[in-house]
């Protein structure tokens, strides 16, 4: 049997209060184990696999340091970019061959929740040393530890986060491990650095907090000065978050926490910006300043580090100033997590899954988190889901199980009747009942909705607004445009949006190729599924870069599906231009997009859906038609509306 | 020159007036400015709206520029280099607003950018100069004047905050003063 049962720590809610105070308790023994220059050898013959998709040297060498000083030994890959995952391995495939290798898994990677998928492909216990945005729960475990050894305790602090508060995965991890312990938090972020919403609805949700906004003037005039605040000189307003015990009772503004028992702070995370020299704001460095105040002399000002210049370096010498012992405990806080996890030899493994939404193939959304491990790793990874608690019933929310962020649903259908619907909030029962049949679908749009071959609930007497002829004549007539309009035909390259786009697109493409000579390339893009261009037909894959793509879709209304699909097409290189041609222009813009060959314009109403039905070969069939309809309201009766 | 200083002060008036006939004010709208010009015409327009007796108008800023790459022949794309965008852009109605629209480059980083931000309801776009030859089927919503230049000559737009001087030449290169 091995020594070590399989137990896991993906994020700080796996620990209940009680083994975090556990794992504090050993920490204080090896804390002064090794100051004694004691060794406690309780780990020896056990092996520890570090994977670091990701560089870092504090986590990795804390890790490494805790596993040799309780004898055990660490195996490492010196970087796993250029060893397996740069053969394109599969994290899945990495973690089940390393499991043979070692008896715990120790992984950094730049996926949220990428620390979810290999707990549950690992044989051999995981611990999560941060996973993209998501969380970084042995980071916070030292933060938690450090703040406990000043202040005494951990229930009801008061503590001030500030600087980057949308990318800062040591925040998230913190925030939701200190709202566990009842605290008030300040958040103060660089402007355009703020706590995400999901993170927001979350402790909303399940801890019952409160949002409160504490303009700046309010802040200054009740107690002099507030210098946090000058971290963020751009921001209108900080958002403060109360625990409150009484969410019906109408509280007013809130008014700022009378002390602050600690400033945490943190580092903008350059290496998630888009762009790579990012400065959202200008802002000055922390220093004593900030602690003369009556509210603030006691705080402790805590930064996980590498700082770059949020903390001003006279600060260091001051006995306020926590963030080298915060690095200092990373080593007997990781020996205590090793020791925990041998104690917890029998434990089984707590995280199940069983409350996930029974998807059918092709019916689960996908995670709306661009750095979602199911985006990068969804070769084989499922989506999966589950109701994410809300505090609006308006709207449907799930909660992605990997990396634990909540995707809004408007539209749901119903797989055995293929009806969807437009979500509201009586639809909720049947939704619940759907769920325990199986048979829920989910759809980010109409659009999406009708692509996979659903029809809407209920709706008006459809009209026919352009038959098969029609339908020839508008691809002519836009592949004639096309020809007179493109410079070099062999440059020409054309791009359909999956489905109907994609059929229009092969179409174009035999037209434009009789009337140049040349064929060109043709593909399609999917803007629900995969991100790369699919060559159609008897095209080869092409480069994107210096051609001009004509990008085709059947309908425009928003004109959210062209810019998704130019955002996709942005991610292959560099068009020398795109052109967009659409069989059908039905108005309603959402976006200042214009499409440069259109087949028909027809005035519609919101609530009209445009269909168009053509079919994968030449056109010009008896059946093919453009059709219009409108929508009706769900229903609001007490019938089951499948 | 193509605008004096009064013909650009009447476009920015016409722009804002227009963006106040389009949108009532109960509709929650915000200007986000493309660094850097465009972020001081958001402010001017914001200035006039805010005159009209509307709630006020919340601004932000997107810093997008081109960059060369020096290794590839190719020109490189505008990209995101950096935001203030200091609330939510959920459920809002955004006006996009920049000094000159020409390829239409620029634009797209910047849906992108605020696309990746959250979910506005509608976003329209608003440029003091529309010069023409898009490269992309981009359109601008509401624009201060038409300008068809030739492919080799350049339209500046020189503001006070930045130039000392409020106007719109063109030119074959830089000029003196900018």
């Amino acid at each position: 049997m091995p020594r070590l049962a399989k137990s896991d720590l993906v994020s700080i809610e796996d620990l209940p209060l009680s083994d975090i105070e556990r794992i504090f308790e050993l920490a204080d023994s090896f804390s002064q184990a090794i100051e004694r220059g004691e060794t406690r050898r309780i780990a020896e013959g056990l092996i520890m696999a570090t994977l670091f998709y990701e560089p870092s040297t504090r986590t990795r060498l804390s890790f490494e340091s805790a596993m040799h000083r309780l004898g055990g030994t660490v195996i490492s890959s010196p970087d796993m970019h250029t060893s397996s995952a740069a053969k394109g391995e599969s994290l899945a495939d990495t973690v089940r061959v390393v499991s043979a290798y070692a008896d715990i898994i120790v992984l950094r990677h730049p996926s949220d929740g990428a620390a979810q998928v290999a707990a549950e492909y690992a044989s051999v216990s995981v611990i999560n040393a941060g996973d993209g945005s998501r969380e970084h729960p042995t980071q916070t475990l030292c933060d938690l530890y450090v703040l406990r050894r000043k202040k005494g305790h951990l229930k009801g602090l008061t503590v001030a986060i500030c600087g980057d508060l949308k990318f800062g995965r040591t925040v998230h991890s913190l925030i939701y491990a200190l709202a566990r312990f009842g605290a008030n938090i300040v958040t103060a972020p660089f402007s355009g650095m703020e706590l995400p919403d999901y993170v927001l609805d979350r402790i909303a949700a399940e801890r019952n907090y409160r949002f409160s906004t504490v303009s700046l003037e309010e802040l200054k005039s009740d107690q002099g000065s507030f210098d946090a605040l000058y971290l963020t000189p751009n921001a209108p307003h900080q958002m403060a978050l109360f625990t409150d015990a009484n969410p019906l009772q109408d509280v007013p503004a809130a008014r700022a926490p009378a002390s602050l028992d600690a400033f945490y702070l943190t580092r903008l995370q350059r290496e998630r910006l888009a762009g790579s020299n990012a400065t959202p704001c200008n802002y000055a460095p922390f220093d004593a300043r900030a602690l003369r105040s009556s509210r603030t002399h006691r705080a402790v000002v805590m930064h996980p580090l590498p700082r770059t210049d949020e903390v001003a370096y006279e600060l260091d010498s001051d006995p306020r100033a926590v963030y080298f012992e915060q690095a200092a405990a990373g080593v007997p806080v990781r020996m205590a997590l090793i020791a925990w996890l041998l104690e917890n030899r029998s434990r089984p493994a707590k995280r199940g899954n069983t409350s996930s939404i029974p998807f059918r193939g092709g019916t689960a959304p996908r995670c709306a988190n661009p750095s979602c491990i199911t985006r990068r790793e969804g070769a084989y990874l499922r989506p999966r889901f589950r109701f994410a608690p809300t505090t609006n019933r308006e709207h449907l929310a799930l909660r992605c199980d990997f990396c634990e962020r909540n995707l809004r649903v408007d539209y749901v259908g119903h797989t055995t009747s293929r009806r969807y619907y437009h979500f509201d909030e009586s639809l909720h029962g049947y939704v619940r009942q759907w769920v325990e049949d199986g048979t829920l679908a989910v759809f980010d749009s109409v659009k999406e909705a009708e692509e996979r071959g659903y029809e809407p609930y209920r709706r008006g007497p459809q009209r026919e607004i352009m038959n098969s002829e029609e339908i020839a004549a508008a691809c002519q007539a836009i592949a004639a445009q096309i020809t007179a309009d493109v410079v070099d035909p062999t440059m020409l390259a054309i791009v359909g949006v999956v489905s109907r786009g994609a059929l229009l697109a092969l179409r174009l493409r035999e037209l434009v190729g009789r009337q140049t000579g040349v064929r060109p390339p043709c593909a399609a893009i999917d803007v629900y599924g995969q991100t790369a261009l699919q060559p159609l037909d008897d095209t080869a894959s092409f480069d994107v870069d210096g051609r001009l793509i004509i990008l085709v879709d059947d309908v425009i209304n928003s004109g959210w599906t062209v810019q998704r699909a130019m955002t996709l097409l942005w991610q292959q290189g560099r068009p020398a231009g795109v052109k967009l041609a659409v069989l059908i222009d039905r108005g309603h813009r959402a976006l200042p997009i214009r499409p440069n060959y259109i087949g028909k314009s027809i005035p519609t109403s919101r609530t009209d859906r445009v269909q168009v039905r053509i079919a994968a070969d030449e056109g010009g069939k008896p059946g093919e038609r453009v059709l219009l309809y409108s929508l009706l309201e769900s229903p609001k009766t007490a019938e089951n509306p499948a | 020159m193509a605008l004096d200083a009064d013909a650009l002060a009447r476009c920015v008036k016409r722009i804002a007036y227009e963006i106040h006939e389009r949108h009532s004010a109960a509709e929650r709208l915000a200007l986000i400015g493309i660094i850097r010009r465009g972020a001081n015409l958001a402010e001017r327009i914001a200035t006039i709206l805010n005159q009209t007796g509307r709630p006020l108008v919340e601004v932000g800023t997107l810093d997008i520029s081109s960059y060369r790459d020096d290794d590839k022949s190719t020109p490189g794309d505008p990209r995101l280099l950096g935001r203030n965008i200091p609330f939510s852009l959920d459920d809002r109605n955004v006006v996009l607003v920049d000094d000159v629209l020409y390829t239409g480059r620029t634009v797209r980083a910047a849906l992108a950018a605020l696309a990746d931000l959250g979910r506005p309801r509608s976003i329209e776009l608003a440029a003091l100069v529309d010069r023409g030859r898009r490269e992309l089927p981009i359109r601008a919503d509401y624009v201060g004047k038409n300008i068809a230049a030739p492919e080799g000559q350049r339209v500046y737009v020189k503001l006070s905050e930045v130039d000392g001087v409020d106007a719109v030449v063109i030119g074959e290169t830089k000029p003196e003063a900018f």
